[in-house]
């Protein structure tokens, strides 16, 4: 298990990781979301142990990275694809880490051969393509078979397929009992890769729970047609709701229950066409949640001194 | 797949990094080349011009430090491959990588270390003995006087110019680790060798006399001299004080390299 605790992580006047406290569990793919230069990839890099916090600390079962002896045995990350040697080959990249950490050397093939670039495993890693130094990295971070697995944005770079292939093997992992932590900035690539979800903004904790908890509270709008939808909106108005015109005749309702239109037009005496509940998208959920932590952030900062 | 990691598996990893990116065997080219080919173009020229040489000038001449002068060339191929060792990594990104693999950033700076210390102790032997002999070979031929490696004052500055090679290897890689970019830590690895010496000449010559002995460079030449002035320290204090000076300089690279975040 993964645990942030009371991490916080200042570079000089930024607040990159402020007061952030949760926990990764086993078993399932949890996502870590935010928006860009919210703190993600400072969190993980303090989980590696390459960022020293300012306060606070991250744990793997019970131990901080540093504690751990052969750490590619307990946790296999991948940050940055492209933070290699680029004159070095892809073979002797993860020969030289598998000697550091006492991993067999047998390992390397099998790992080459699982991500699928043994073919090229003797070439420079300089003249990889962004998707094949991705799998070259998730290569790097199953080498030690490890329990817990981190990646920063792994999707970057990969082709619909690659994707398809990664979101089926953080499945796969998972549900071989493994911590799997991905983090990303695309609301609609959680949805569909993570069964748990972090969000944060600005560094801070805001919401945590599957998708559907995050959806379920937010707020959805009422689309509506009408032949008078001028009046229409009049009224609604009246109701306190905010109008959007849609096309011609439709109307984007928000602040008002689908029935609390529904009784308002019929009250009114005007006939609809089409009355239509809409679910937040995930996006807005995601733009909601966030707007707000934006908000604090802004008021933090003329707050300072 | 049990037992935990040791030194000796950071080092054999960091030795398998060394040898597997061409930029190493180009390094060790270059550092024997200036080291060797240097000297060995410098004897000929001396040999050629033997006779024309007025007998004052005959009569100064070292056949073992004019053998021995490329080291002063390949002492800037030796510290920039040190530097490089660590340097590259953090130009790549290719350093958070590695602290992942070995987060006691201790024994991957000590690891680093034993790869460049081992590899440029025979390399700089190697090189030394090699400019020795083929530069005694050149003198022999044009009837010059001659050093002779069963003298043990010529052994003893022979062996002591590998271990200056050695030592600026390291200290190139200390100052990489204080400093992180290959542009930096060059430019003052090579400001400490030559400009340094040449600020200090400007300096009123008591001054003079007490510093110039304090330098690398000084001491390079006091570790690989018979005759010494009376300005300079022995060959034994001088071999004494850089190998100080370079424990400090890794020792500092070091702490730095713990305390920084990569
Ligand atoms: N080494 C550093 N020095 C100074 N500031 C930093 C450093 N690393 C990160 N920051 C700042 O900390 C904040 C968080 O950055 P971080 O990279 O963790 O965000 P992120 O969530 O990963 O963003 P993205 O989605 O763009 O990758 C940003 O404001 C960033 O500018
Ligand atoms: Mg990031």
């Amino acid at each position: 298990m993964l645990k942030i605790d009371h991490l916080t992580k200042r570079y000089g006047d930024t607040l990159a990781v402020n007061d952030l406290d949760f926990e990764v569990q086993p078993g399932v793919v949890t996502g870590f979301l935010g928006p860009n230069g919210s703190g993600k990839s400072t969190t993980m890099r303090i989980i590696l142990g390459l960022d020293r916090p300012t306060s606070g600390r991250a744990t793997i079962n019970g131990r901080t990275y540093e504690q751990l002896k052969a750490p590619l045995r307990e946790v296999g990350a991948l940050l940055d694809a492209k933070s290699l040697d680029p004159k070095r080959s892809a073979r002797n990249h993860l020969r030289a880490l598998a000697l550091a950490n006492r991993i067999p050397q047998s390992r390397v093939n099998d790992v080459l051969e699982f991500v699928g670039i043994a073919s090229v495993a003797h070439k420079k890693v300089g003249g990889f393509s962004l998707g094949m130094s991705q799998r070259l990295g998730i290569a790097g971070a199953l080498l030690g078979d490890p329990q817990t697995l981190l990646f920063d944005e792994p999707v970057n770079g990969l082709d619909p397929e690659g994707i398809r292939w990664i979101r089926d093997f953080f499945r796969s992992l998972a549900k071989e009992g493994r911590t799997v932590f991905v983090s990303s900035h695309l609301m609609s690539e959680m949805a569909v890769s993570a069964d748990q979800i972090i969000v944060i903004g600005r560094g801070k904790f805001i919401r945590s729970g599957t998708v559907d908890d995050l959806t379920a509270d937010a707020k959805g709008t009422v689309f509506v047609r009408s032949a008078d939808s001028a009046r229409l909106a009049e009224v609604l108005r009246a109701a306190r709701a905010t109008i959007e015109p849609v096309n011609d005749s439709g109307l984007s309702v928000s602040g008002l229950s689908s029935e609390e239109v529904g009784d308002a037009a019929f009250a009114a005496g005007i006939a609809l066409h089409e009355l239509t509940p809409q679910r937040a998208s995930l996006e807005d959920v995601f733009m909601d949640l966030t707007a707000d932590s934006l908000e604090y952030g802004h008021h933090d900062v003329e707050a300072a001194p | 797949m049990s037992s935990s990691p040791t030194l000796v598996d950071t080092t054999r990893s960091e030795w398998l990094k060394f040898r597997t990116v061409r930029a190493s065997l180009i390094g060790v080219l270059t550092f024997l080349v200036l080291t060797v080919g240097l000297a060995v173009l410098v004897s000929f020229i001396i040999k050629a011009n033997w006779n024309h040489r007025d007998p004052a000038r005959q009569l100064v001449f070292d056949p073992v430090a004019t053998s021995l002068v490329g080291v002063f060339f390949g002492q800037f191929a030796a510290g920039v491959m040190g530097a490089r060792v660590i340097t590259s990594e953090y130009a790549s990104g290719a350093i958070r990588t590695t602290l992942a693999a070995v987060p006691r950033r201790v024994h991957l700076a000590l690891a680093k270390a034993i790869v460049l210390l081992v590899t440029f102790a025979v390399l700089g032997e190697v090189a030394s003995f090699a400019a020795f002999e083929i530069g005694q070979l050149i003198y022999k031929s044009g009837h010059l006087p001659t050093g002779s490696l069963s003298n043990s004052t010529d052994l003893r500055a022979v062996v002591f110019a590998g271990v200056y090679l050695t030592l600026l290897t390291l200290v190139g890689y200390g100052l990489g680790l204080l400093l992180r970019t290959t542009a930096t830590t060059i430019s003052v690895f090579v400001s400490i060798l030559f400009i340094v010496p040449i600020i200090v000449n400007f300096l009123p010559s008591n001054w003079q006399d007490h510093i110039t002995k304090f330098l690398p460079s000084q001491l390079g030449t006091s570790m690989m001299s018979p005759d010494l002035t009376s300005q300079a320290f022995s060959w034994g204090v001088s071999a004494l004080l850089l190998t100080l000076y370079t424990v400090v300089i890794v020792a500092a690279g070091t702490v730095m390299l713990v305390r920084r975040d990569a």
